[in-house]
Order: structure tokens, then sequence, then C-alpha cells
């Protein structure tokens, strides 16, 4: 339908992440200013329930479920969602800039000829439907509004904590059952497995909270200070590139230019200097706080709200005054 | 094995970029190889040396070949540059129909490129590239391992929360990612000759594109205006003394911004 | 081992220059550059005289980017709370050939590796040289990052700190009295300002020197030059002065309080820092100057002391470049005996003796010692600003005779035996 706006649904293991719910209280923003519905789509296998769990968040769901859908392949997905397109012709297709987003999106819009936006900061839509994006370029240093041609549907990857989600939205969705359409002789790709590391805590591009240390830290072995602030805030714990350079993170905790880019609600840098390319990846967190030695520590200047002190000293101790009172 | 690796080459991660005007950056010029294109260029280079074979470097740009050279340098048998003035102003999916347009009477066995490139960090070339080719593609490896070139591969990917292994036949397009190789550093006879090197130039005819397949009338996405980065306002020091500064901050978080 | 004909150490203006002059030999020629580009990691106040090297480097001129020409000169005297300032305008500067031009070496030095590369020769950055590769006494190649490549000369132009130069035995044990340290902010200001402020025609340029209380008694100065779009203003300390001051003074702060002077807060006003750099400057002379050649080897620019400071001005970039040249004559001799031995090379220090570089360094000989003078720093600089401030003061009290004004201060400030010391030693500079 015209002015539909599709949000491809990510999810694991019967969760589904933040981001699909963020952008489908956007899409509902959206729709009340073209008078379209908004779709969740949901491709899997063995999510009945995951699918109940969108149900107060869209208007309709396309569920399809199939073996092959099990994990997440583009092989598997692509001709799926483009059959589902072609029939439905949704005016917008959004989706988070998370692996299967980054991976997915590109592939897709180069086979439907349309266009899409990747890693988007903000969007609007007009009331025409035009869908304007917002994205970082150069690592964050300039910003760029992007817009479409007229092809449909616009396409457009989302960053975590770039819309917030509205646990109102009045819907009661509409489970639609579709059919797998891909020619099974053409899944080339087979996953073997994922292997599970970073134990129970979201990645770091998810976590609303990430708290980090950086050189400061001195040694692998005093991140266990960080862990139990991360405890208490149940938060995430990241790293800069000196200190996984060094062997003692590893690199999926890397922020920075070339780990990931992380949009959490609240980022606390720990013994972290602040050289361009670890701040680089920490612009579009909302509330940034910065402990540092050294009063001149270039992090201050990207940061909200700073402490000059020894994150030995301060850390402990913020974790103790978190405990009391988040226990009221 | 045969194999291309899809380089570009960007300004700096410390170069400084301004909004110059609406649609005007002014960016320093300390232009280098991609990172990450380096990384695929390490790993093809790996491949060639276990396997045999060939390793190419192709680049879409009309005014730099540098990245090509460096590629060369550190040990790629060619490169071409697919340059023509009709490029200019083309969109992400515009560059992808060219490389494809290149590539696709080529027998390849793998082509290679960064996840990303470090000036629009968009990475649609890859997996856009792989569509046009119609050969599937795995993005942001960490891993890569070829035991028979002839059967199919396996490759790690990070996934939010884990590790993923995957089998994938050849011929495909893998992006790399910061963590599967370290690039190597080019020696200095190698740079030499790198420099003295000959780069072939292939213009749109040559593989079969006219100006309205490209530039910006064919754009997918177009550029509306270019913002600064929003600014943040001054930092708040919090000058008390240990333990009250803590205890300050937590007050803070909880009662003037909200998160927690 | 792989093997070139001349491999330069260090792409700055004696590596360029030197490689310059070997560009139409036909010999394979390499320059190692350790920063990102030519210029990255060079430095200078600074202003470039022209004049000197149109013999040497006749043609590169009418492309290079030059900033502006020198046309006015100004000498500025710092108390603590006035400044005396002296300037001059002259039109014999503003006529062609312009004497100097100020320069910013990030933007030349580039300039200069393109113009270079141009001409065959393997300009490469990012190359660190560890080591030398000798042949027993003879010097017969480098070694970087673990590769080995040989040459029939290495060229030392790695700067005051040389490395090769030391490794070759040649350079002589630092002494903090040998070297200051310049430090420098590029401040963007529109080219219109620029030239409102120094009352400058189209593209005129200033250079100015301040002498006085800015350096806090250490021996050093000031200096303001215009850019096209920019100033590059700094200062430059002695090393050994000022690790004799007592608490430690930070230098870095020098800067930040000279900005807040009033003579300098209203000529900078608006502008943007866009670059901050420092740098060691040779001051030794000619006296700490290191061996100039060996088997197989040349050093030139900085990393053969050829610096100096000739009060009203720091000289350096002109002898880099200059002694590349002699260096690169001296090379196509030796090729052409293919004879690299130390005794075919000191034909290079020949050559530097009858040029105005060794010259020069000969005449200014003493001034590294008249220099190390506190008073040219602390008392003089703010004893002309007094007497100036109080000829021109005018209060309630009925005014003395200016006569009467300027004896009385001539008096307490430099009739006395210190001074006239002082100027005993002016004589030898």
């Amino acid at each position: 339908m015209p002015n539909d706006i599709w949000v491809l649904t990510e999810h694991q293991d019967g969760r589904v992440r933040k981001i699909t719910f963020e952008l489908l209280s956007a899409s509902t923003q959206f729709s009340k200013k073209t008078g379209g519905e908004v779709t969740a789509v949901l491709l899997g296998n063995g999510i009945q329930e995951t699918a109940k769990i969108l149900i107060p968040f869209a208007d309709k769901i396309l569920l399809m479920e199939d073996p092959a859908l099990t994990v997440y392949t583009s092989d598997a997905y692509l001709p799926n969602i483009v059959s589902l397109i072609q029939e439905h012709k949704p005016s917008i297709l959004l989706g988070g800039a998370t692996s299967t987003g980054k991976d997915l999106f590109p592939r897709l819009a180069m086979h439907l000829q349309t266009g899409y936006v990747p890693d988007c900061t903000n969007l609007s839509v007009g009331e025409d439907g035009r869908l304007t994006a917002l994205r970082p370029l150069y690592g964050g240093k300039v910003f760029a509004e992007m817009t479409f041609s007229d092809d449909r549907p616009q396409m457009a990857t989302v960053r975590n904590n770039t819309f917030i989600v509205s646990q109102n939205l009045n819907k009661s969705a509409q489970v639609i059952a579709v059919p797998f359409q891909a020619d099974r002789n053409l899944l080339k790709k087979k996953v073997l497995g994922i292997e599970k590391t970073g134990g129970t805590k979201l990645d770091i591009s998810e976590a609303d909270i990430v708290v980090a240390a950086g050189r400061g830290i001195k040694a692998p072995e005093n991140f266990k200070i960080l862990e139990e602030l991360a405890d208490v805030l149940n938060a995430s714990v990241g790293t800069t590139r000196a200190v996984v350079d060094e062997g003692w993170r590893d690199q999926k905790d890397q922020i920075g230019k070339s780990g990931k880019n992380i949009s959490a609600k609240l980022y606390m840098a720990f013994g972290i200097s602040g050289a361009i390319h670890h701040v680089l990846g920490i612009g579009t967190c909302k509330t940034v706080v910065a402990v540092d030695i050294d009063p001149n520590a270039l992090i201050f200047n990207y940061a909200d709200y700073g402490i000059v002190g020894d994150l030995f000293q301060i850390v402990p101790a913020l974790t103790e005054e978190l405990k009391k009172v988040l226990k009221e | 094995m045969e194999i291309y690796v899809l380089v570009k080459q960007v300004p700096d991660p410390e170069a400084t970029v301004k909004v110059k005007t609406d649609s005007e950056l002014e960016i320093e010029n300390k232009y280098f190889t991609n990172f990450f294109d380096e990384i695929a260029i390490e790993a093809a280079l790996r491949l060639k040396e276990k396997f045999g074979g060939k390793v190419t470097v192709l680049t879409v740009d009309n005014r730099r070949v540098d990245a090509l050279r460096r590629g060369v340098s550190m040990g790629a048998d060619d490169a071409v540059q697919l340059t023509d003035p009709a490029i200019e102003g083309s969109d992400p999916f515009s560059i992808a129909k060219v490389l494809a347009a290149y590539l696709k009477d080529k027998a390849f066995d793998l082509i290679l490129t960064g996840r990303q490139a470090m000036d629009d960090d968009a990475g649609i070339i890859g997996p856009a590239v792989a569509e046009w080719l119609g050969i599937p593609h795995v993005n942001a490896i960490i891993g890569l391992e070829v035991e028979d070139p002839t059967k199919e591969v396996r490759v790690i990917r990070e996934v939010e929360g884990g590790k993923e292994t995957l089998t994938c036949p050849l011929p495909a397009l893998f992006t790399c990612q910061k963590g599967l190789y370290t690039p190597r550093i080019p020696q200095v006879m190698n740079v030499m000759k790198a420099m003295k090197a000959q780069i072939k130039k292939v213009d749109l005819s040559a593989i079969g594109l006219t100006p309205n397949d490209v530039g910006s009338h064919s754009a997918k996405i177009k550029l509306n205006k270019y913002f600064p980065p929003p600014k943040r306002p001054p930092v708040r020091m919090i000058k008390d003394d240990f333990p009250e500064n803590v205890r300050t901050l937590v007050r803070l978080l909880r009662e003037e911004a909200k998160v927690i | 081992m792989d093997k070139v004909d001349v491999i330069i150490v260090g792409g700055g203006l004696a590596g360029l220059s030197c490689a310059y002059e070997l560009a139409d030999s036909g010999m394979t020629i390499l320059v190692l550059e350790r920063g990102d580009f030519s210029g990255s990691k060079n430095v200078t106040g600074g202003r470039l005289y022209l004049r000197p090297l149109l013999n040497y480097l006749p043609d590169i001129w009418k492309d290079a980017p030059l900033e502006r020409h020198v046309t006015k000169e100004i000498l500025t005297f710092m108390g603590k709370e006035n400044s005396t300032t002296f300037e001059l305008y002259s039109n014999r500067f503003n006529q062609e050939p312009y004497p100097s031009y100020t320069i910013l070496r990030a933007k030349f030095d580039r300039w200069f590796a393109d113009l270079v590369s141009e001409k065959g020769i393997f300009v490469i950055p990012q190359k660190n040289v560890d080591d030398l590769i000798r042949d027993g006494e003879k010097i017969i190649g480098v070694r970087t990052d673990g590769e080995e490549i040989g040459a029939d000369c290495v060229v030392a132009a790695d700067g005051i700190l040389s490395f090769m130069a030391e490794k070759a035995g040649l350079r002589k044990p630092f002494h903090p009295q040998h070297v200051a340290l310049g430090f420098k902010e590029v401040i963007a200001l529109d080219s219109k300002i620029i030239e409102d402020r120094f009352r400058l025609a189209g593209n005129e340029g200033a250079a100015q020197l301040f002498l006085g209380s800015l350096t806090k008694g250490v021996m050093g100065g000031g200096f303001l030059y215009t850019n096209q779009q920019s100033l590059s203003l700094g200062i430059v300390v002695g090393i050994h002065s000022l690790n004799q001051k007592e608490p430690r003074l930070e230098v870095y702060k020098f800067l930040d309080e000279f900005k807040e002077r009033p003579e300098i807060k209203n000529l900078v006003k608006g502008g943007e820092v866009v670059e901050y750099s420092a740098h060691l400057i040779t001051e030794g002379g000619i006296h700490t100057m290191p061996k100039l050649y060996a088997d197989g080897m040349l050093v030139t620019g900085d990393a053969a002391g050829l610096g100096l400071n000739m009060l009203v001005t720091v000289r350096g970039m002109e002898y880099a470049m200059v002694s590349g040249v002699l260096a690169g004559r001296t090379i196509k001799i030796a090729k052409e005996k293919n004879d690299f031995s130390a005794s075919t090379l000191s034909h290079y220090e020949k050559l530097l003796s009858e040029s105005f570089i060794l010259k020069e360094m000969n005449h200014f000989k003493y001034t590294p010692m008249v220099l190390n003078n506190e008073r040219l720093f602390n008392q003089y600089p703010q004893a002309i600003s007094d007497l100036f401030e109080k000829v021109m003061w005018v209060d309630e009290k009925p005014k003395e005779g200016i006569y009467k004004t300027k004896i009385k201060e001539l008096k307490r400030q430099f009739f006395n035996l210190k001074t006239f010391k002082d100027w005993w030693q002016f004589r030898k500079i």
C-alpha cells in the first residue's frame, strides 16, 4: 500500500531487539502524517511467540516461518523480502543498523534499484510520504541530510537510541502468515553456529548504558571493577583501541572509528584520554561522563559531566553509591 | 586464485573535515588507503601466497590512484582505475554498478573489500556489487579459512553478542573487518616499484555503461544539506572533593540527566 | 641487498634540495621521510630569505607556495607592563626579487616533495631509518623497518637530533646550551583583517620580533609573522637558560600569557588556532657542528648543525637548502670518479666554507656567548620602555625637562659597568 511503513524485525532466541520497538514507535509517528499502516516483517523459525510480542506495536505483522530462516542469511531473507515488497509495495522500509541490517539492506536496495541511507541518526517524513534521513560522515565530523529518489520503498537503517520506545501505541496487529518464497537451490550460505561472547550482557552497540576504560586501567585484571559497576547499572563494558591492541580486551568491545559506534543513553569513560578516533564513536550518546586523572584530558571536551580523579578510587565508590541509590 | 580487491582512497581519520557551505565540505588534504581495504588487500595476498594466482586492486576514482599503488606496493599484481568524468556525483549504487560492470566478465574466485569506507561510512559497495554480480556475500568478516578454493570457504563474522561461523561457496564477495588481519607495511623497494607501476585506466564505454547509468541524475539518494556535528554544551566539571564528587555525579545523573 | 645510488634520510628542506640537485643526474635517488608526508614534522617561525637561494635553486620559485613577501620589519622590546616598538617599512623590500617571504612548512615542504617526485625521485613517507649498514668503516646503506637497502652514498638530512650522524659517529654529544625550543601557533585570520591590522597592501607581509619580559628572563624571544590567511605566533627559548630557572617554568604557559598581552591580544583577535607545533632549534654555532662527511656519507641541514641565531633573525632553512644542493653537487663529482670515500666527499665541506653559510656562521660564532646574558631579556627591554614611558608621561606634577628625564633614566639603567661590558661584547656579533 502506497504509504505503508515496514520495519524489519530483529530478533534472537525469542527476544526482539529494542531497535525494532524504537522503529515501530517512530513509524507510528510517521504514519500519523502519511496515513499509512505500520507493518512489522518477521522472518525466522519457531517465532510464533516472538510475533505475539510485536502485536501492541504494529498494525500488521507479516510472519514468515521456515527452517531456512532460522538464522539470518542474505540468501534466504533477500528473495523473500523482495517478493513481499513487490506484492505489497510499501513506501518505506526501516531496519536497525545492526550486523543484519548492514549486511542485507545495501544488497536489497541494489536488487530493488531503490534508495538506501545507512546508519541514520534521525529520520523525518513529510506529508507526501517522502523520507528525509540524517547520517554521520567522516566518523561523525559532519552530518548529511539525505533525500530519496521516487523509487520505492525508501530504505534506511537506523542507530540504536535514535528514537524512543513508546509503550502506548494503541495498536493490535493482525498477524498474517506468508509463505516462504525463495528458490531453495539458490541458498548458498550455511551458518554453522554462533559462538556467544560477552556472556549475558548486551553488545556495546546495543546497550543503553556503556561503561568503558582505556589505558588508564593499567592491567586487564583491573577491568573487574568496571564489570562490577556494569552489573549495578545493567550496562555493557567497552574499551578503547589502545587496550584492544594490547590484547587486554576483545575487538568486539572496542569503541571508536575502527571499532563500534555506540548510541547509549549513558556512556561513562574512565581513564580514557579522548583521542579523536575514540570520541567519534560516542558522538550520538545522550549523556557522557568522563573521569580522568589529567585535568587537560581531551575527553572532557566531549563530556557532559567530568570528574578529575583516580578511577581506581572513583569507580568502586560509584558502584557503592549506585547500589545505595538504586535500591530506593 | 584470481582475486580482486576493491579499494578506496579516503581522508585520514585525523584529517579535519568541516562544513564549508550547505553542499560543500572542506577536507584537509591527507588521503590514505581506506584502512579496511588494506585489510582486504592483506587477506588477498595471503591467499595468493597459499594458493598462487593473481591479485588485482581496483578503484573508482577520477583523481587519486595512491590506494592502487599501495596495493601494488604490498604485493598486488595489477592495478585498475575505473575513471570517467560522467562518474562525478554518483551515489554508492552507481559506483557499485561501475565496479560490477567491469567485473562481470572476469573469471574471479573472490572479491574482497573493506567493510566500509572511512569517508561516507556507508558500507554499501560490497553487498551491492555482490548483488549486481549475483554472487553470495558476507559482511564484516573477522575470520577466513580457505582449504580448497574450488569448494566452499569458511568465514567468521561479528554479530551482536557473538561470532558467527558460516560456509560460503566461491565465487563470493567478503567485506573485511578489523581483526581479520593486520595489513603488512610495504617495503621500500616495493613502494618504488609501485610508484612506477602501470595503472590500467578503464572508462565507462569500455565496460558497456553510458553516462546515463551513473552520475547525479541516476542517483537514488541525494544530499540535501551538510550539518556540523551537534554541539554539546560545555562540560560540567564536578569540583567537589572525593567522595562528595561521586555522590554529586550520581545525583546529577538521576535528577538532571535522568539516565539512571 | 637491493641497492640504489643515493639514499637521503629525511624529506625536509635539506633532503629535498639535495634530491632536486640530483634529479637530472640519471642516478636512482631515494628519499626516506618518517612523517606522513614532507612537512608534517617540520616547523619554522617563519620566513625564508630568498636571495641567498637564487644561485643554488634558481627555478623553483615561480610556483612555490610562499605566503607574503615581507616589507615591514618590526622590533618590540617588552617590559612587564609596557613595550616599545620600532617599525621599519622600506620600499626597497617591496621590489622584486623580494628578499624574503613568510612560509608555512606543511604547505611548502609538501609542494617541494611533489615537485621532486615529479622529477622521478622516490620520496617515500612513513619510513623511519633504524640504522646504518657498514662495510668496515664505510657506510654502504641503511636499514628501515627491517629492510636493508644499499647505496653509494647516504645523506643525513634527518634534522637536529640526527640519528644518522650519531650512528656514523660524526656528531658530538648534545649540550642544552646548543639547543633552543621553539613553539608556535598558526592562527587563521581573514587576509583583509591581517592587511588592516598590519597596514599592508596586497600580498605584503610583516615580521615582528619580541624581546623582553615575555620569556621571563629566559634567553629567547617571540615572533609574529603574517601569512596569507593566518598569523604565525610563537616563542623561542634557550634550553640551558630555561633549565637554570628555579622553580622550573612551564614553557607552554609562556605562549598563553604572551597572547594575553594587550599588544598581542588585539592583533590576533577573532583568529582561530588551527595548528600548534614545536621544534628544537640548533643554536650552538660553528663550534658545535659535527663532522660533515665520512666514507659513504654526507651530513646536511639541521643534522649538520647549520643554524644560526643572528639576534634579529634565526637562520636555518636557507642553510638547509643550500647545503642540500652542495651535497648533491659533491655526489655528482663523486659519482663521476666512482669514489665515495671521505676524501672525495670532503669537497662538500670546501663548498660550504666557500658559500655564505660557513662564512656567516663564522661571523656570528660568538652570538651564543653574547646572548647568554640575562640583562638582554630582563633589564634592557624593560629599560627602553621605561625610558620612553617616563618621557611621555604627563600628570599633575610639573613635567621635568625631557633631557633631564632621559639622562636620569639612562644613568639608572645603562650608565654602569655591567652595561659597558655588555656593550663591549656586542662588538662580537
